[in-house]
């Protein structure tokens, strides 16, 4: 049975049994390119789920949305690996409970960024496309291709270590297991490596491009603050403009807000309209958090997120220089 | 003048020209993306992309405008374009229609019932002086939906010249008398001939042609007002994260915020787009937000554009560009957002 069938059947079951009020899966979107969040109450529509590689969406941010719209309720999520960390980071963090999440995790190969897609096809409109496992098909107007799946992944899945759920309670088919990964931290040392003004030139250039639609914060399921430090006004913390100069503060501080809180799903980047790179930057924190205090975000649901908790023995390089 | 013909070999040689007395704004890439950029030469132009990244509304309504700047000195507008008149080459049909509806809200261009005429300066000075070169879509992508509100892929309405893209050639004919004017002073063309016309109709109509069915819109407003209550609004806004991606693309969004950026005794005026889907956008003073939830900022979206705008202006804020479903990051697709409100309770479905 493959993994579609599989997740709609334990849905039903979930539903029929009365174990979850809602669950949150992804279902075939009007864009080929794109899958849609998928909210099912009844068994009827758990025939609409599927998992494939436009199944982006983190749905986890569901949970904090509407100020924890789900309190109260049963609520069964389909995730991926990296999902799956948000997942237990909003457990860890108090705003969802175990006993009130089913965890199903779906074995992931990693789900596709549009723009490489497009770039494939050279700009031209896709029309159909066709998961066919280490390829993938897309038709247009007058040309079909078929594209080795690793060409289009996101970014994020490309660097992925973990592609399953650590957590769950269900399992549509053969994990992976761990992905060893040595090339994923390539793009980031190189970067360090330029000099400061270099850095400063790809940073800014970057950045210049935002436009401050806060997608990227609205889909990040570790950014649930009541208020966001963008949106407070009484005083004012930062300017709303598109100059670089408030767009680099925004993007910033947003890194270090998710520091240790990053599962680096990449589902920011994905949804960025200005195909900003916002992945390398909060990989490298998420590195330099691993690096100092050993951990990973949401990887362990007994642990505790690495700016909740202290060790005597971490480094303390930020405090002593 | 009737329509031209513009040889592609001289299309360089077209912007040269149009640049002398111009400041030219074409579709280009910025950053990655496509967007309608200040262009001095052929090269800096994509001719390809039909439907831009970006919408061309912030050439005449940027993201981030400084309205003045004051220091003890006094206050001073900044000075704007050097003076030259802008021109924008290769505006898609919706795109044009889109000013249209802007220049109703920033130029007035209807009168108002009460008289009081707003026309706001910054936006005039740019639009007034402009000269619009519109392209017909020979090739509609699936998100467009123009033909769903009374143009089409080869409408030429907000355009001072309409301009089809005919294989070696494009042809060029002018709608406005300002459009005319600017092809009388412009070299490079040859007539047309009865073949070029037969051209343009046939690829007018073969794009109309390849579009998908348009859903029925007379009487959406009504519509729409007759559904607010219902709790379909939940159900459709519930994949929705209220970002702003799909206002800050879309050509017809026109919702602003004015902020002060100041330091000691000198500081700015600055205007920035603004969305309906911030929370922060009808937070008042208090703390009280009216429109609290999701759903009722998604409600807000739908109305302003299908029912309050056409009941104030005459028209949708709306011209089918689709970017709005091309960007939406959870793919919550507007034409089905119209289309299950109005089947909503139509047929007893009360469930998606």
């Amino acid at each position: 049975m493959n993994t579609t069938d599989n997740l709609r059947k334990t849905i039903k079951t979930l539903i029929s049994e009365k174990k979850v009020d809602l669950f949150l899966g992804w279902e075939k979107g009007s864009l080929p390119l794109s899958a849609t969040p998928l909210f099912v109450t009844t068994g009827e529509q758990a025939e609409r789920a599927i998992f494939d590689v436009t199944c982006g969406n983190n749905l986890s941010i569901y949970f904090t949305k509407d100020k924890k719209q789900y309190a109260n309720k049963k609520v069964g999520i389909a995730v991926k690996g990296c999902d799956a960390r948000s997942v237990v980071l909003n457990i860890l963090e108090k705003q969802i409970k175990r006993e009130d999440v089913v965890i199903v995790g779906v074995p992931c190969n990693g789900v596709l960024d549009k723009k490489k897609v497009l770039a494939a096809t050279e700009g031209r409109e896709v029309l159909e496309l066709v998961d066919n496992g280490d390829t993938v098909t897309v038709k247009g107007k007058g040309f079909e291709l078929s594209l080795n799946r690793q060409e289009i992944l996101s970014s994020s899945c490309l660097a992925c270590i973990y592609p399953d759920a650590q957590e769950y309670d269900f399992f549509m088919g053969e994990a992976r297991g761990e992905v060893p990964n040595e090339e994923r931290v390539k793009e980031i040392i190189d970067f360090q490596n330029l000099p400061d003004s270099d850095r400063w030139e790809q940073t800014r250039a970057e950045y210049q491009k935002c436009i401050r639609c806060y997608a990227c914060r609205n889909v990040c399921p570790s950014c649930y603050c009541n208020v966001c430090f963008v949106d407070q006004n009484d005083p004012k913390w930062i300017g709303s403009t598109c100059e670089y100069t408030d767009s680099v503060i925004f993007h910033v501080i947003r890194n270090l807000h998710v520091a240790g809180r990053c599962v680096e799903c990449g589902a920011c980047e994905r949804a960025c309209p200005m195909d900003i790179n916002l992945l390398m930057m909060n990989r490298k924190v998420a590195m330099e958090v691993k690096d100092r205090f050993g951990d990973v975000a949401g990887l362990d649901i007994n642990g505790k997120p690495a700016m909740s908790d202290f060790k005597e023995d971490e480094k303390q390089k930020f405090i002593m220089g | 003048m009737n329509m031209v013909s513009l040889d592609k070999k001289k299309f360089g040689s077209f912007i040269l020209e149009l640049s002398a007395e111009h400041a030219v704004y074409a579709p280009g890439k910025a950053g990655g993306k496509t967007e309608f950029i200040p262009v001095e030469s052929e090269d800096e132009i994509d001719l390809k992309t039909l439907v831009t990244d970006l919408s061309p509304k912030g050439v005449f309504f940027p993201h981030s405008e400084v309205l003045y700047e004051y220091d003890k000195e006094g206050i001073r507008v900044p000075q704007k374009e050097a003076g030259k008149p802008i021109a924008v080459w290769g505006m898609r049909g919706c795109d044009a229609r889109s000013l249209l509806m802007l220049n109703k809200v920033f130029g007035s261009a209807i009168q108002m019932p009460d008289n009081k005429n707003f026309q706001d300066p910054y936006w005039k000075e740019k639009y007034d002086n402009s000269v619009i070169f519109g392209t017909g879509c020979n090739e509609p992508l699936s998100t467009c939906f123009c033909n769903w509100f009374e143009a089409g892929p080869h409408s030429s309405a907000g355009m001072d010249v309409f301009v089809v893209d005919a294989g070696n050639s494009f042809l060029l004919e002018p709608v406005t008398d300002k459009g005319r004017a600017v092809l009388d002073k412009l070299s490079c063309f040859t007539d047309s001939t009865e073949e070029d016309k037969t051209t343009a109709a046939e690829l007018a109509s073969e794009a109309l042609d390849g579009m998908a069915e348009p859903m029925e819109v007379n009487g959406l407003g009504e519509m729409l007002n007759n559904k607010y209550d219902e709790p379909v609004w939940d159900q459709i806004s519930a994949k929705c994260i209220n970002c702003g991606a799909c206002t800050f693309s879309c050509p017809t969004c026109h919702c602003y915020d004015i902020q002060d950026e100041g330091k000691g005794s000198s500081g700015k005026r600055i205007r920035i787009w603004d969305s309906c889907m911030f929370p922060i956008f009808t937070m008042e003073a208090s703390g009280h937000n009216p429109r609290a939830l999701s759903s009722q900022r998604v409600r807000q979206r739908v109305m302003h554009k299908y029912s309050y705008f056409p009941e104030k202006y005459g028209e949708f804020l709306c011209t089918g560009c689709g970017r709005c479903v091309t960007v939406c990051p959870v793919n919550l697709d507007i034409r089905e957002v119209l289309k299950t409100i109005n089947e909503y309770k139509k047929q007893g479905i009360t469930n998606g």
